[in-house]
């Protein structure tokens, strides 16, 4: 049985998106990778309401959307942890929830983490651009119903007997944490800062500054003796990579971000902890470990 | 000579002599085509003078793809053969081209002269980044080699053609940049409706071709 179902937007949110595993393959065009920055929640949110793994699903930062569906729905909302209520009743994140016609999701006051993702069984009727529906930041027309607005409508081909699954505990699942410990390895170009200032890179824990979105994290703190960074001939960036800048301040690079740079690439986070780091959000800490 | 490094945990860097050089660009077009080939590696990045290449771990492993590479024989001089050129026009018009003026003054040119400059050399694609879609292409003749601006501009517009140190390059999308701005096609040089998306990519070569505005507008509502 499946029926069409719409969802209307009638808060955005913060920052809500429709995202999936991204695009590969065309980063030699200077497109971003995209794609949910949680891959872990992401996929278990669509395992539990049946989805295949790369079916779109929203990702809500920091401040959620009010959703109102318009048709029966199973939907599962996993990641960060909101207050997130059916109608007038909280429901759980990491579950199962069917939905009756006419109910309205408000996502309320963050607990912990910053990213939660909701998925809704069924086939998105979704415009994707080069296999992804992930956002582009410059050129927004490319997916225009990717970056969630006011009034927005989602059409979904809702499956109601979706065969549905529980919680899978083998998927690693990132703990919400205020701090966290990350493991990176040396980057190509660790050996060109000082030992000063690595000894502030591991032995500090530094804090994501407001300046914190899909494209990176700047961290809030400086590396001492960092000044001598000189430029270099631009050269491929990818999710994780920490580079220095100029002024001495690390900068964690992220989905969106651009796909070469010019500054120091002196640690990348290992891909396992990626999910953890999108959790975090402005005023967090991070410590980072040498693996 | 090429040194392969890891980069990250499902990723390797592959690192040519640091130098904007043709030469190394053809080795980099050459490994770019021959890793294409290779089911193992997810995505790779093609730069001036390295290569970037995430690979999916369940297949493979850092020291079995090292070696794999280290293995092909490529030959820079067999990539160059199948080199298409494309043509783009550019009115270099002062209400085109903001930069052209000052630019011109401060290389001790007059603005003919940049434009005639421009229009001479056949530029490489080294590669692509910064937005999606934006072409870095090189080298200038030494004589139009200048410095970024000192405040970027907040909003460059689509199609605008810019110089920076040794570069050249086409805005695909409007957005914030630096570059000293000499011109401006009419053509749309990224197009994510058109199903060829990118007129340009890494190893395609460009001759710009100097047009008035009357053309301009006439190309620009052909495209439209």
């Amino acid at each position: 049985m499946s029926n069409d179902l719409t969802l209307t937007f009638l808060k955005a949110g913060l920052q809500t998106t429709l995202q999936d595993n991204g695009r590969k393959g065309y980063q030699q065009l200077g497109i971003p990778k995209g794609g949910a920055l949680d891959q872990s929640s992401a996929s278990m949110a669509n395992h539990i309401v049946g989805n295949e793994s790369d079916e779109p699903l929203l990702e809500i930062t920091m401040a959620g959307p009010e959703i109102l569906f318009d048709s029966d729905a199973i939907i599962a909302v996993t990641g960060a942890h909101f207050d997130v209520y059916s109608d007038n009743v909280l429901i759980e994140n990491d579950k199962v929830h069917y939905l009756e016609s006419g109910t309205m999701i408000r996502f309320d006051k963050l607990n912990a983490g910053c990213r939660a993702y909701l998925a809704v069984a069924g086939n998105w009727k979704v415009k994707k651009w080069k296999d992804s529906v992930s956002p582009l930041l410059q050129v927004a027309e490319a997916t225009p119903n990717s970056v969630i607005k006011k009034g927005t409508k989602i059409n979904i081909n809702s499956s109601y007997l979706n065969h549905t699954n529980l919680w899978d505990k083998k998927i690693p699942y990132p703990a919400l944490s205020n701090k966290v410990r990350l493991r990176v390895l040396v980057g190509p170009e660790f050996h060109s800062i000082s030992r000063l200032a690595i000894a502030n890179f591991f032995g500090k824990g530094h804090k994501v500054s407001n300046d914190a979105n899909r494209m990176g994290y700047r961290l809030s703190s400086q590396l001492e003796k960092a000044t001598e960074i000189k430029e270099l001939i631009s050269s491929g960036i990818i999710p994780g990579t920490v580079q220095l800048t100029g002024s001495g301040q690390p900068i964690i690079l992220l989905n969106d971000a651009q796909t070469t740079g010019g500054y120091p690439r002196i640690a990348n986070i290992i891909d396992e902890d990626l999910d953890q780091l999108a959790q975090l959000k402005p005023g967090d800490e991070i410590w980072f470990s040498l693996i | 000579m090429m040194k392969i490094r890891p980069y990250g945990s499902h990723a390797l860097l592959i690192n040519f002599e640091q130098k904007i050089d043709l030469e190394i660009h053809h080795l980099v077009k050459g490994y770019f085509n021959a890793i294409s080939e290779f089911e193992e590696v997810s995505y790779q990045i093609p730069a001036y003078c390295s290569i970037t290449v995430v690979f999916d771990k369940k297949t493979t492993d850092y020291e079995h793809l090292k070696s794999k590479i280290e293995l092909l024989e490529i030959e820079p001089s067999k990539t160059t053969a199948k080199t298409t050129t494309i043509e783009i026009p550019v009115c270099y018009e002062a209400a085109y081209a903001p930069d052209l003026a000052s630019l011109a003054q401060e290389l001790n040119l007059k603005p003919e002269e940049v434009i005639s400059l421009h229009t001479a050399e056949t530029y490489d694609v080294y590669m692509m980044g910064f937005l999606p879609g934006f072409p870095y292409l090189g080298k200038l003749p030494v004589a139009l080699e200048c410095k970024r601006k000192s405040t970027p501009r907040k909003q460059v517009k689509a199609g605008n053609v810019g110089l920076a140190g040794q570069q050249t390059g086409i805005y695909p999308s409007d957005a914030p940049g630096g570059w000293q701005l000499i011109g401006q096609t009419p053509l749309k040089i990224f197009d994510p409706h058109r199903k060829d998306a990118f007129l340009l990519k890494m190893g395609d070569r460009v001759q710009f071709k100097s047009i008035n505005a009357e053309t301009y507008i006439k190309i620009k509502q052909d495209v439209e």
